[in-house]
């Protein structure tokens, strides 16, 4: 197997884009990572292509071969993946895999989602077709509601308290307000959200115990990035970051059937795998994008990652050891909380997020000094479906 | 007249393991032959949820959403129909009924109720 680089990223603002098309959003994510890799004129080798709902959401089926004619690469085998909200990460994955192989040498990943085009309620359910048809979907069940159940477990079990979860809030919308790509840009107070009266006016439940400011955005969004053997790459232009490792595990559809539905095995095992292939421990990692769909599912992976101790990642959060400038640095782009959560490209656009820390190009007050490795966690289903990627400086 | 609980869990014949929802083989071991087991006993409450951002199709406030354990060790999630002010904890006692969930396409689809025992 080949070591494989990333030699170009490119990601949109994130947000409400009623200007673009989904094609669009695609189009100029990919654009933006052929031009950063120096590939503007050039073709690739085979295009994956990242996105959940667009044959639901905009009645479009077969977007790969749209992408690949749009912008004039053809005729380079092109393949639409869809997991989930981990859609991203598996074609990210996919990318991986054909340029290790020696299969093909340049390969586009990019994924998307354009999620603001229909109704809050409709976005709602679209989400919630990813749970279990006749135990779960039937019943009206949310991801919210899903993230909703999985918190009061973890409270009671672990005593993860609402103060560890409006730390995580705070973090990443400051954080958010820092990145130029951000839905949320948005600086929030604990006062504001948490200790004041009106909180319950600013911060309304949405799916007991969590609170409005625990959650994503909806987004529309596109990231995307150029894949190319290190051993191949003359003069870089950019520092090379490599993918050094990644790892992927599935668990049970529905919750009810998890022995301790607190346990999520599938982000152990997918985390331990990445940093196994990479030969790294959690201590070696020095920034990481994790999947904060809700402020629980941060502080939750932060501890099954091995970060911190079970019960020891919320305390953590609030301690700052998360936060810019602590241990280990969690989210720094503001995270799904705050750069957005357009399903398709959040595991791209952590990929993409990460690249920027090591290759050490992001502003003062976003950039970790020195930064060599780092990992994203990419979280399908509610835990059922889990990617990770370890990335690496390559030292020249 | 009260209807029957429509749930069907499966007891694998190899190995014993309870499975709700179906599955082809075992989670355990995986065995692709199954007993039929009708979720009987007192029913206790695992976890829960009252959710406020609704999907597409349900037109109210909220909806309370809880995941329970029968007696005999089969586990379900189901509606909870309980207000506001009702004080739901982990481990309480439910009363589990069958009746419309949701309507799609027109019609009741029909699935868990839960109630608390007052």
């Amino acid at each position: 197997m080949r070591d494989v680089a990333v030699i170009g990223v490119g990601m949109i603002p994130f947000g409400r884009r009623d200007e673009d098309s989904l094609m669009e959003m695609l189009a100029y994510a990919s654009l933006k990572a052929l031009d950063d890799a120096g590939l503007g004129d050039k073709s690739v080798d085979a295009v994956y292509v990242g996105n959940m709902g667009s044959g639901m959401l905009q009645h479009q089926s077969a977007i790969a071969s749209s992408l690949v004619d749009r912008l004039s690469l053809l005729p380079a085998p092109a393949d639409t993946v869809e997991n989930g909200p981990a859609s991203g990460g598996s074609a990210v994955k996919n990318g991986l895999l054909a340029v290790a192989s020696g299969y093909y040498d340049t390969v586009l990943v990019v994924g998307g989602e354009k999620m603001r085009e229909v109704t809050g309620w409709r976005a709602t359910d679209f989400v919630a077709t990813m749970t279990h048809p006749l135990a779960e979907y039937v019943y009206g069940i949310t991801l919210p509601g899903m993230a909703g159940m999985f918190t009061r477990l973890y409270m009671e079990k672990y005593g993860v308290t609402r103060e560890h979860l409006v730390a995580v809030s705070i973090k990443n919308q400051e954080m958010g307000g820092r990145n130029p790509y951000a839905h949320v840009e948005m600086a929030i107070t604990k006062e504001g959200i948490f200790d004041d009266p009106a909180a319950v006016v600013n911060n309304p439940v949405i799916a007991d115990p969590l609170h409005l400011y625990d959650a994503c955005p909806v987004s529309d969004g596109a990231a995307a990035l150029i894949l190319f053997p290190l051993e191949k790459i003359k003069n870089p232009v950019k520092p090379p970051v490599v993918i050094a490792g990644f790892g992927q595990a599935t668990d049970t559809h529905t919750l009810q059937e998890r022995e301790d539905p607190t346990d999520l095995k599938a982000v152990t095992l997918a985390a331990q795998q990445a940093l196994e292939m990479a030969k790294l421990k959690p201590s070696d990692i020095h920034v990481a994008e994790l999947h904060d769909a809700f402020t629980i599912l941060e502080i939750a992976e932060s501890e099954h990652i091995g970060f911190f101790k079970k019960g020891e990642g919320g305390k953590a959060a609030l301690a700052g050891k998360t936060a810019f400038g602590g241990t280990i640095p969690i989210n720094l782009s503001g995270g799904l909380k705050a750069r957005g959560h357009p399903v398709g490209a959040t595991g791209v656009a952590q990929v993409v997020d990460i690249v920027f820390q090591l290759r050490h190009e992001l502003p003062k007050d976003r950039q970790v000094k020195n930064a060599q490795n780092g990992l994203t966690v990419n979280f399908g289903g509610f835990g059922n479906n889990v990617l990770s990627f370890v990335l690496r400086r390559v030292q020249q | 007249m009260k209807k029957e609980i429509g749930i069907v869990a499966f007891k694998c014949k190899k190995c014993g393991k309870l499975h709700y929802p179906f599955h082809d083989r075992c989670l355990k071991c995986k065995g692709r032959e199954f007993d039929p087991v009708k979720p009987q006993g007192n029913v206790k409450l695992l976890t829960f949820t009252r959710i406020y951002n609704l999907p597409w199709g349900f037109d109210q406030r909220y909806l309370t959403i809880g995941v329970v354990e029968f007696e005999n060790g089969v586990r379900a999630m189901g509606q909870i129909k309980a207000d506001e002010k009702d004080d739901l904890k982990i481990g309480m006692a439910m009363i589990p009924s069958w009746g419309p969930v949701r309507v799609q396409y027109g019609e009741n689809v029909y699935g868990l109720e839960l109630e608390p025992v007052k």
